[in-house]
């Protein structure tokens, strides 16, 4: 089933481009600034959690922004992924209705779209980074791997919500609640330290602490991540890709009928 | 191109269509209904048993009132439907003209949308760049094709889909109710590019509710007429029918 997946991905890349393209001249268009809000816009909130965090509000964290950008950026890149791939499918509904097309394109455009935001997003994190003297660490090499594991795992996730967004309309509503709980209940804004360790096995629980893991360590702490850190994500990721692209594909006909 | 005899193949297809009475969209209706085991909708028979063959080469036409199932027909030639019951038989490819335009986006330029609606139609990138100074020419958009769509007229957003639709070069092109839309002009020119297709062996198959055009068009009509083919052959005799039909207050009554 993943090489299915694989083979399409590779066979309709061209189409799967042309729609992530669109979504982002979209996004961007009409505006004056156009592109280079996709770089702006993570930078000017990167710059406002510096001044809060590092000036207001200070915590017993050295360089507190560069250690909750490190994992903010990913999970900016899951929610927003999320958020558009849910109605990708209910949104493209027009077009299922008239022209024979792959439906697996439209979630996976949604992501690759916001894959191309999350790494220009990157380089005003470096920037900022250098700015603040804080090191640029060595390990930032190793980021291909925990984004491999992130992309995986956004994408299953986008499969499973975009079906069921079909046959359920809250789900869309669902979801964005269901973001800002997992947002708290992951060790984004603080680190599992500070929780309770008879709590910890709760928080282990969460897939997407295994997903963000590799990030934090690689950008904040400087260290490569452990080779159980690294499968973890792996599994993670691939199992949440194949859950939902099951799911995805045993529904994929009935689509235009509930579209 | 196809060469099988018969590109396009109906045995016994049914439509079958569930229609929300009650409309349970939400997970809060959907698990009252499933606490109560009672079903909120209804089967709607769209296509009733219909068979028929259309061979390569082959301009067939299909007529009938509003709501009779041609559409329907045409979705399932394009595979966007597959039959309840049935079977569907379509070689070669196919351009679907069922409304022009599906998939084009307004924020898109005329040119970013070439290039989305011949990858949607099947078409490969480059096989797109070969294409787009033929497109663009057909359309006649001028300077406009670097503008987004949604500043073109409709009778420019017609022409720019027609094109991309036909430039796609199918075995089998789907025409649906298209030729009732854009200036005299444009329109001979849209009907000059069928007849290119027909000439070039190629199917076409269309629904029209313009009758001259379709006997003139076509080598054969089909009837439906309430999800079931009623008459089927010459032209001229099929229309005939269909004006019975329509003059038969009774049959406007079953509708």
């Amino acid at each position: 089933m993943i090489s299915e997946f694989v083979r399409d991905i590779y066979r309709y890349r061209a189409l799967i481009w042309a729609l992530a393209q669109k979504e982002l001249r979209v996004r961007y268009k009409r505006s004056i600034l156009g592109f280079l809000w996709a770089l702006l816009n993570p930078a000017l909130m990167m710059l406002v959690l510096t001044l809060v965090f590092g000036t207001i509000m200070r915590f017993s964290i050295d360089h507190y922004a560069v250690f909750l950008l490190s994992m903010l950026l990913p999970w900016t890149f899951f929610s927003q992924s999320l958020a558009y791939s849910v109605e990708s499918i209910v949104g493209n509904g027009e077009l299922l209705k008239k022209v024979k097309v792959a439906r697996l394109v439209f979630p996976v455009a949604s992501v690759v779209s916001n894959i191309i935001n999350f790494l220009l997003s990157l380089l005003p994190l470096m920037l900022l980074i250098v700015l603040m003297r804080f090191p640029l660490h060595w390990t930032w090499f190793y980021l291909p791997v925990p984004m491999l594991g992130l992309f995986l795992f956004t994408l299953g996730a986008s499969f499973f919500f975009a079906t069921v967004n079909v046959f359920y309309r809250d789900v869309s509503h669902i979801v964005q609640i269901l973001l800002s709980a997992w947002f708290y209940f992951s060790p984004i804004i603080y680190s599992l330290d500070f929780v309770p360790a008879k709590y910890h096995w709760i928080f282990r629980l969460n897939p997407l602490l295994y997903v963000l893991n590799g990030f934090r360590l690689s950008i904040y702490y400087g260290l490569m991540p452990s080779l159980q850190s690294m499968v973890l994500s792996m599994a993670c990721g691939l199992a949440s890709l194949a859950g939902g692209f099951a799911i995805f594909r045993r529904y994929q006909n009935s689509f235009v009928y509930y579209v | 191109m196809s060469q099988h005899p018969y590109p396009i193949q109906f045995e016994d297809v049914v439509q079958r269509f569930r229609v929300i009475q009650e409309r349970h969209d939400t997970l809060r209706e959907a698990f009252a209904r499933f606490r109560q085991r009672r079903t909120t909708y209804h089967e709607f028979e769209a296509v009733k048993h219909v068979s028929f063959q259309i061979s390569k080469g082959e301009v067939v036409g299909i007529i009938g009132r509003n709501g009779s199932g041609k559409s329907t027909i045409l979705k399932l030639v394009a595979g966007v439907y597959a039959p309840t019951s049935g079977r569907v038989q379509v070689h070669g490819s196919i351009a679907p003209l069922i409304e022009l335009g599906a998939g084009f986006h307004h924020e898109l330029t005329g040119r970013e949308n070439i290039l989305l609606n011949g990858l949607l139609l099947g078409l490969s990138k480059r096989q797109v760049q070969e294409r787009e100074a033929r497109i663009i020419e057909f359309a006649e958009l001028g300077e406009f094709i670097d503008s987004p769509i949604k500043q073109y007229s409709s009778g420019m957003y017609m022409r720019l889909a027609f094109s991309v639709a036909t430039e796609v070069d199918p075995d089998i092109l789907i025409v649906d109710e298209i030729l009732s839309v854009g200036d005299g002009g444009f329109r001979e020119k849209c009907l000059d590019r069928i007849r290119q297709f027909r000439n070039s062996g190629k199917t076409i198959l269309m629904v029209s509710h313009d009758m001259t055009t379709m006997s003139t068009f076509c080598n054969r009509l089909l009837l439906i007429h309430h999800g079931q083919l009623l008459e089927e052959g010459d032209p001229a005799r099929v229309v005939h029918r269909y004006g019975e039909l329509l003059a038969n207050p009774q049959a406007a009554m079953a509708y």
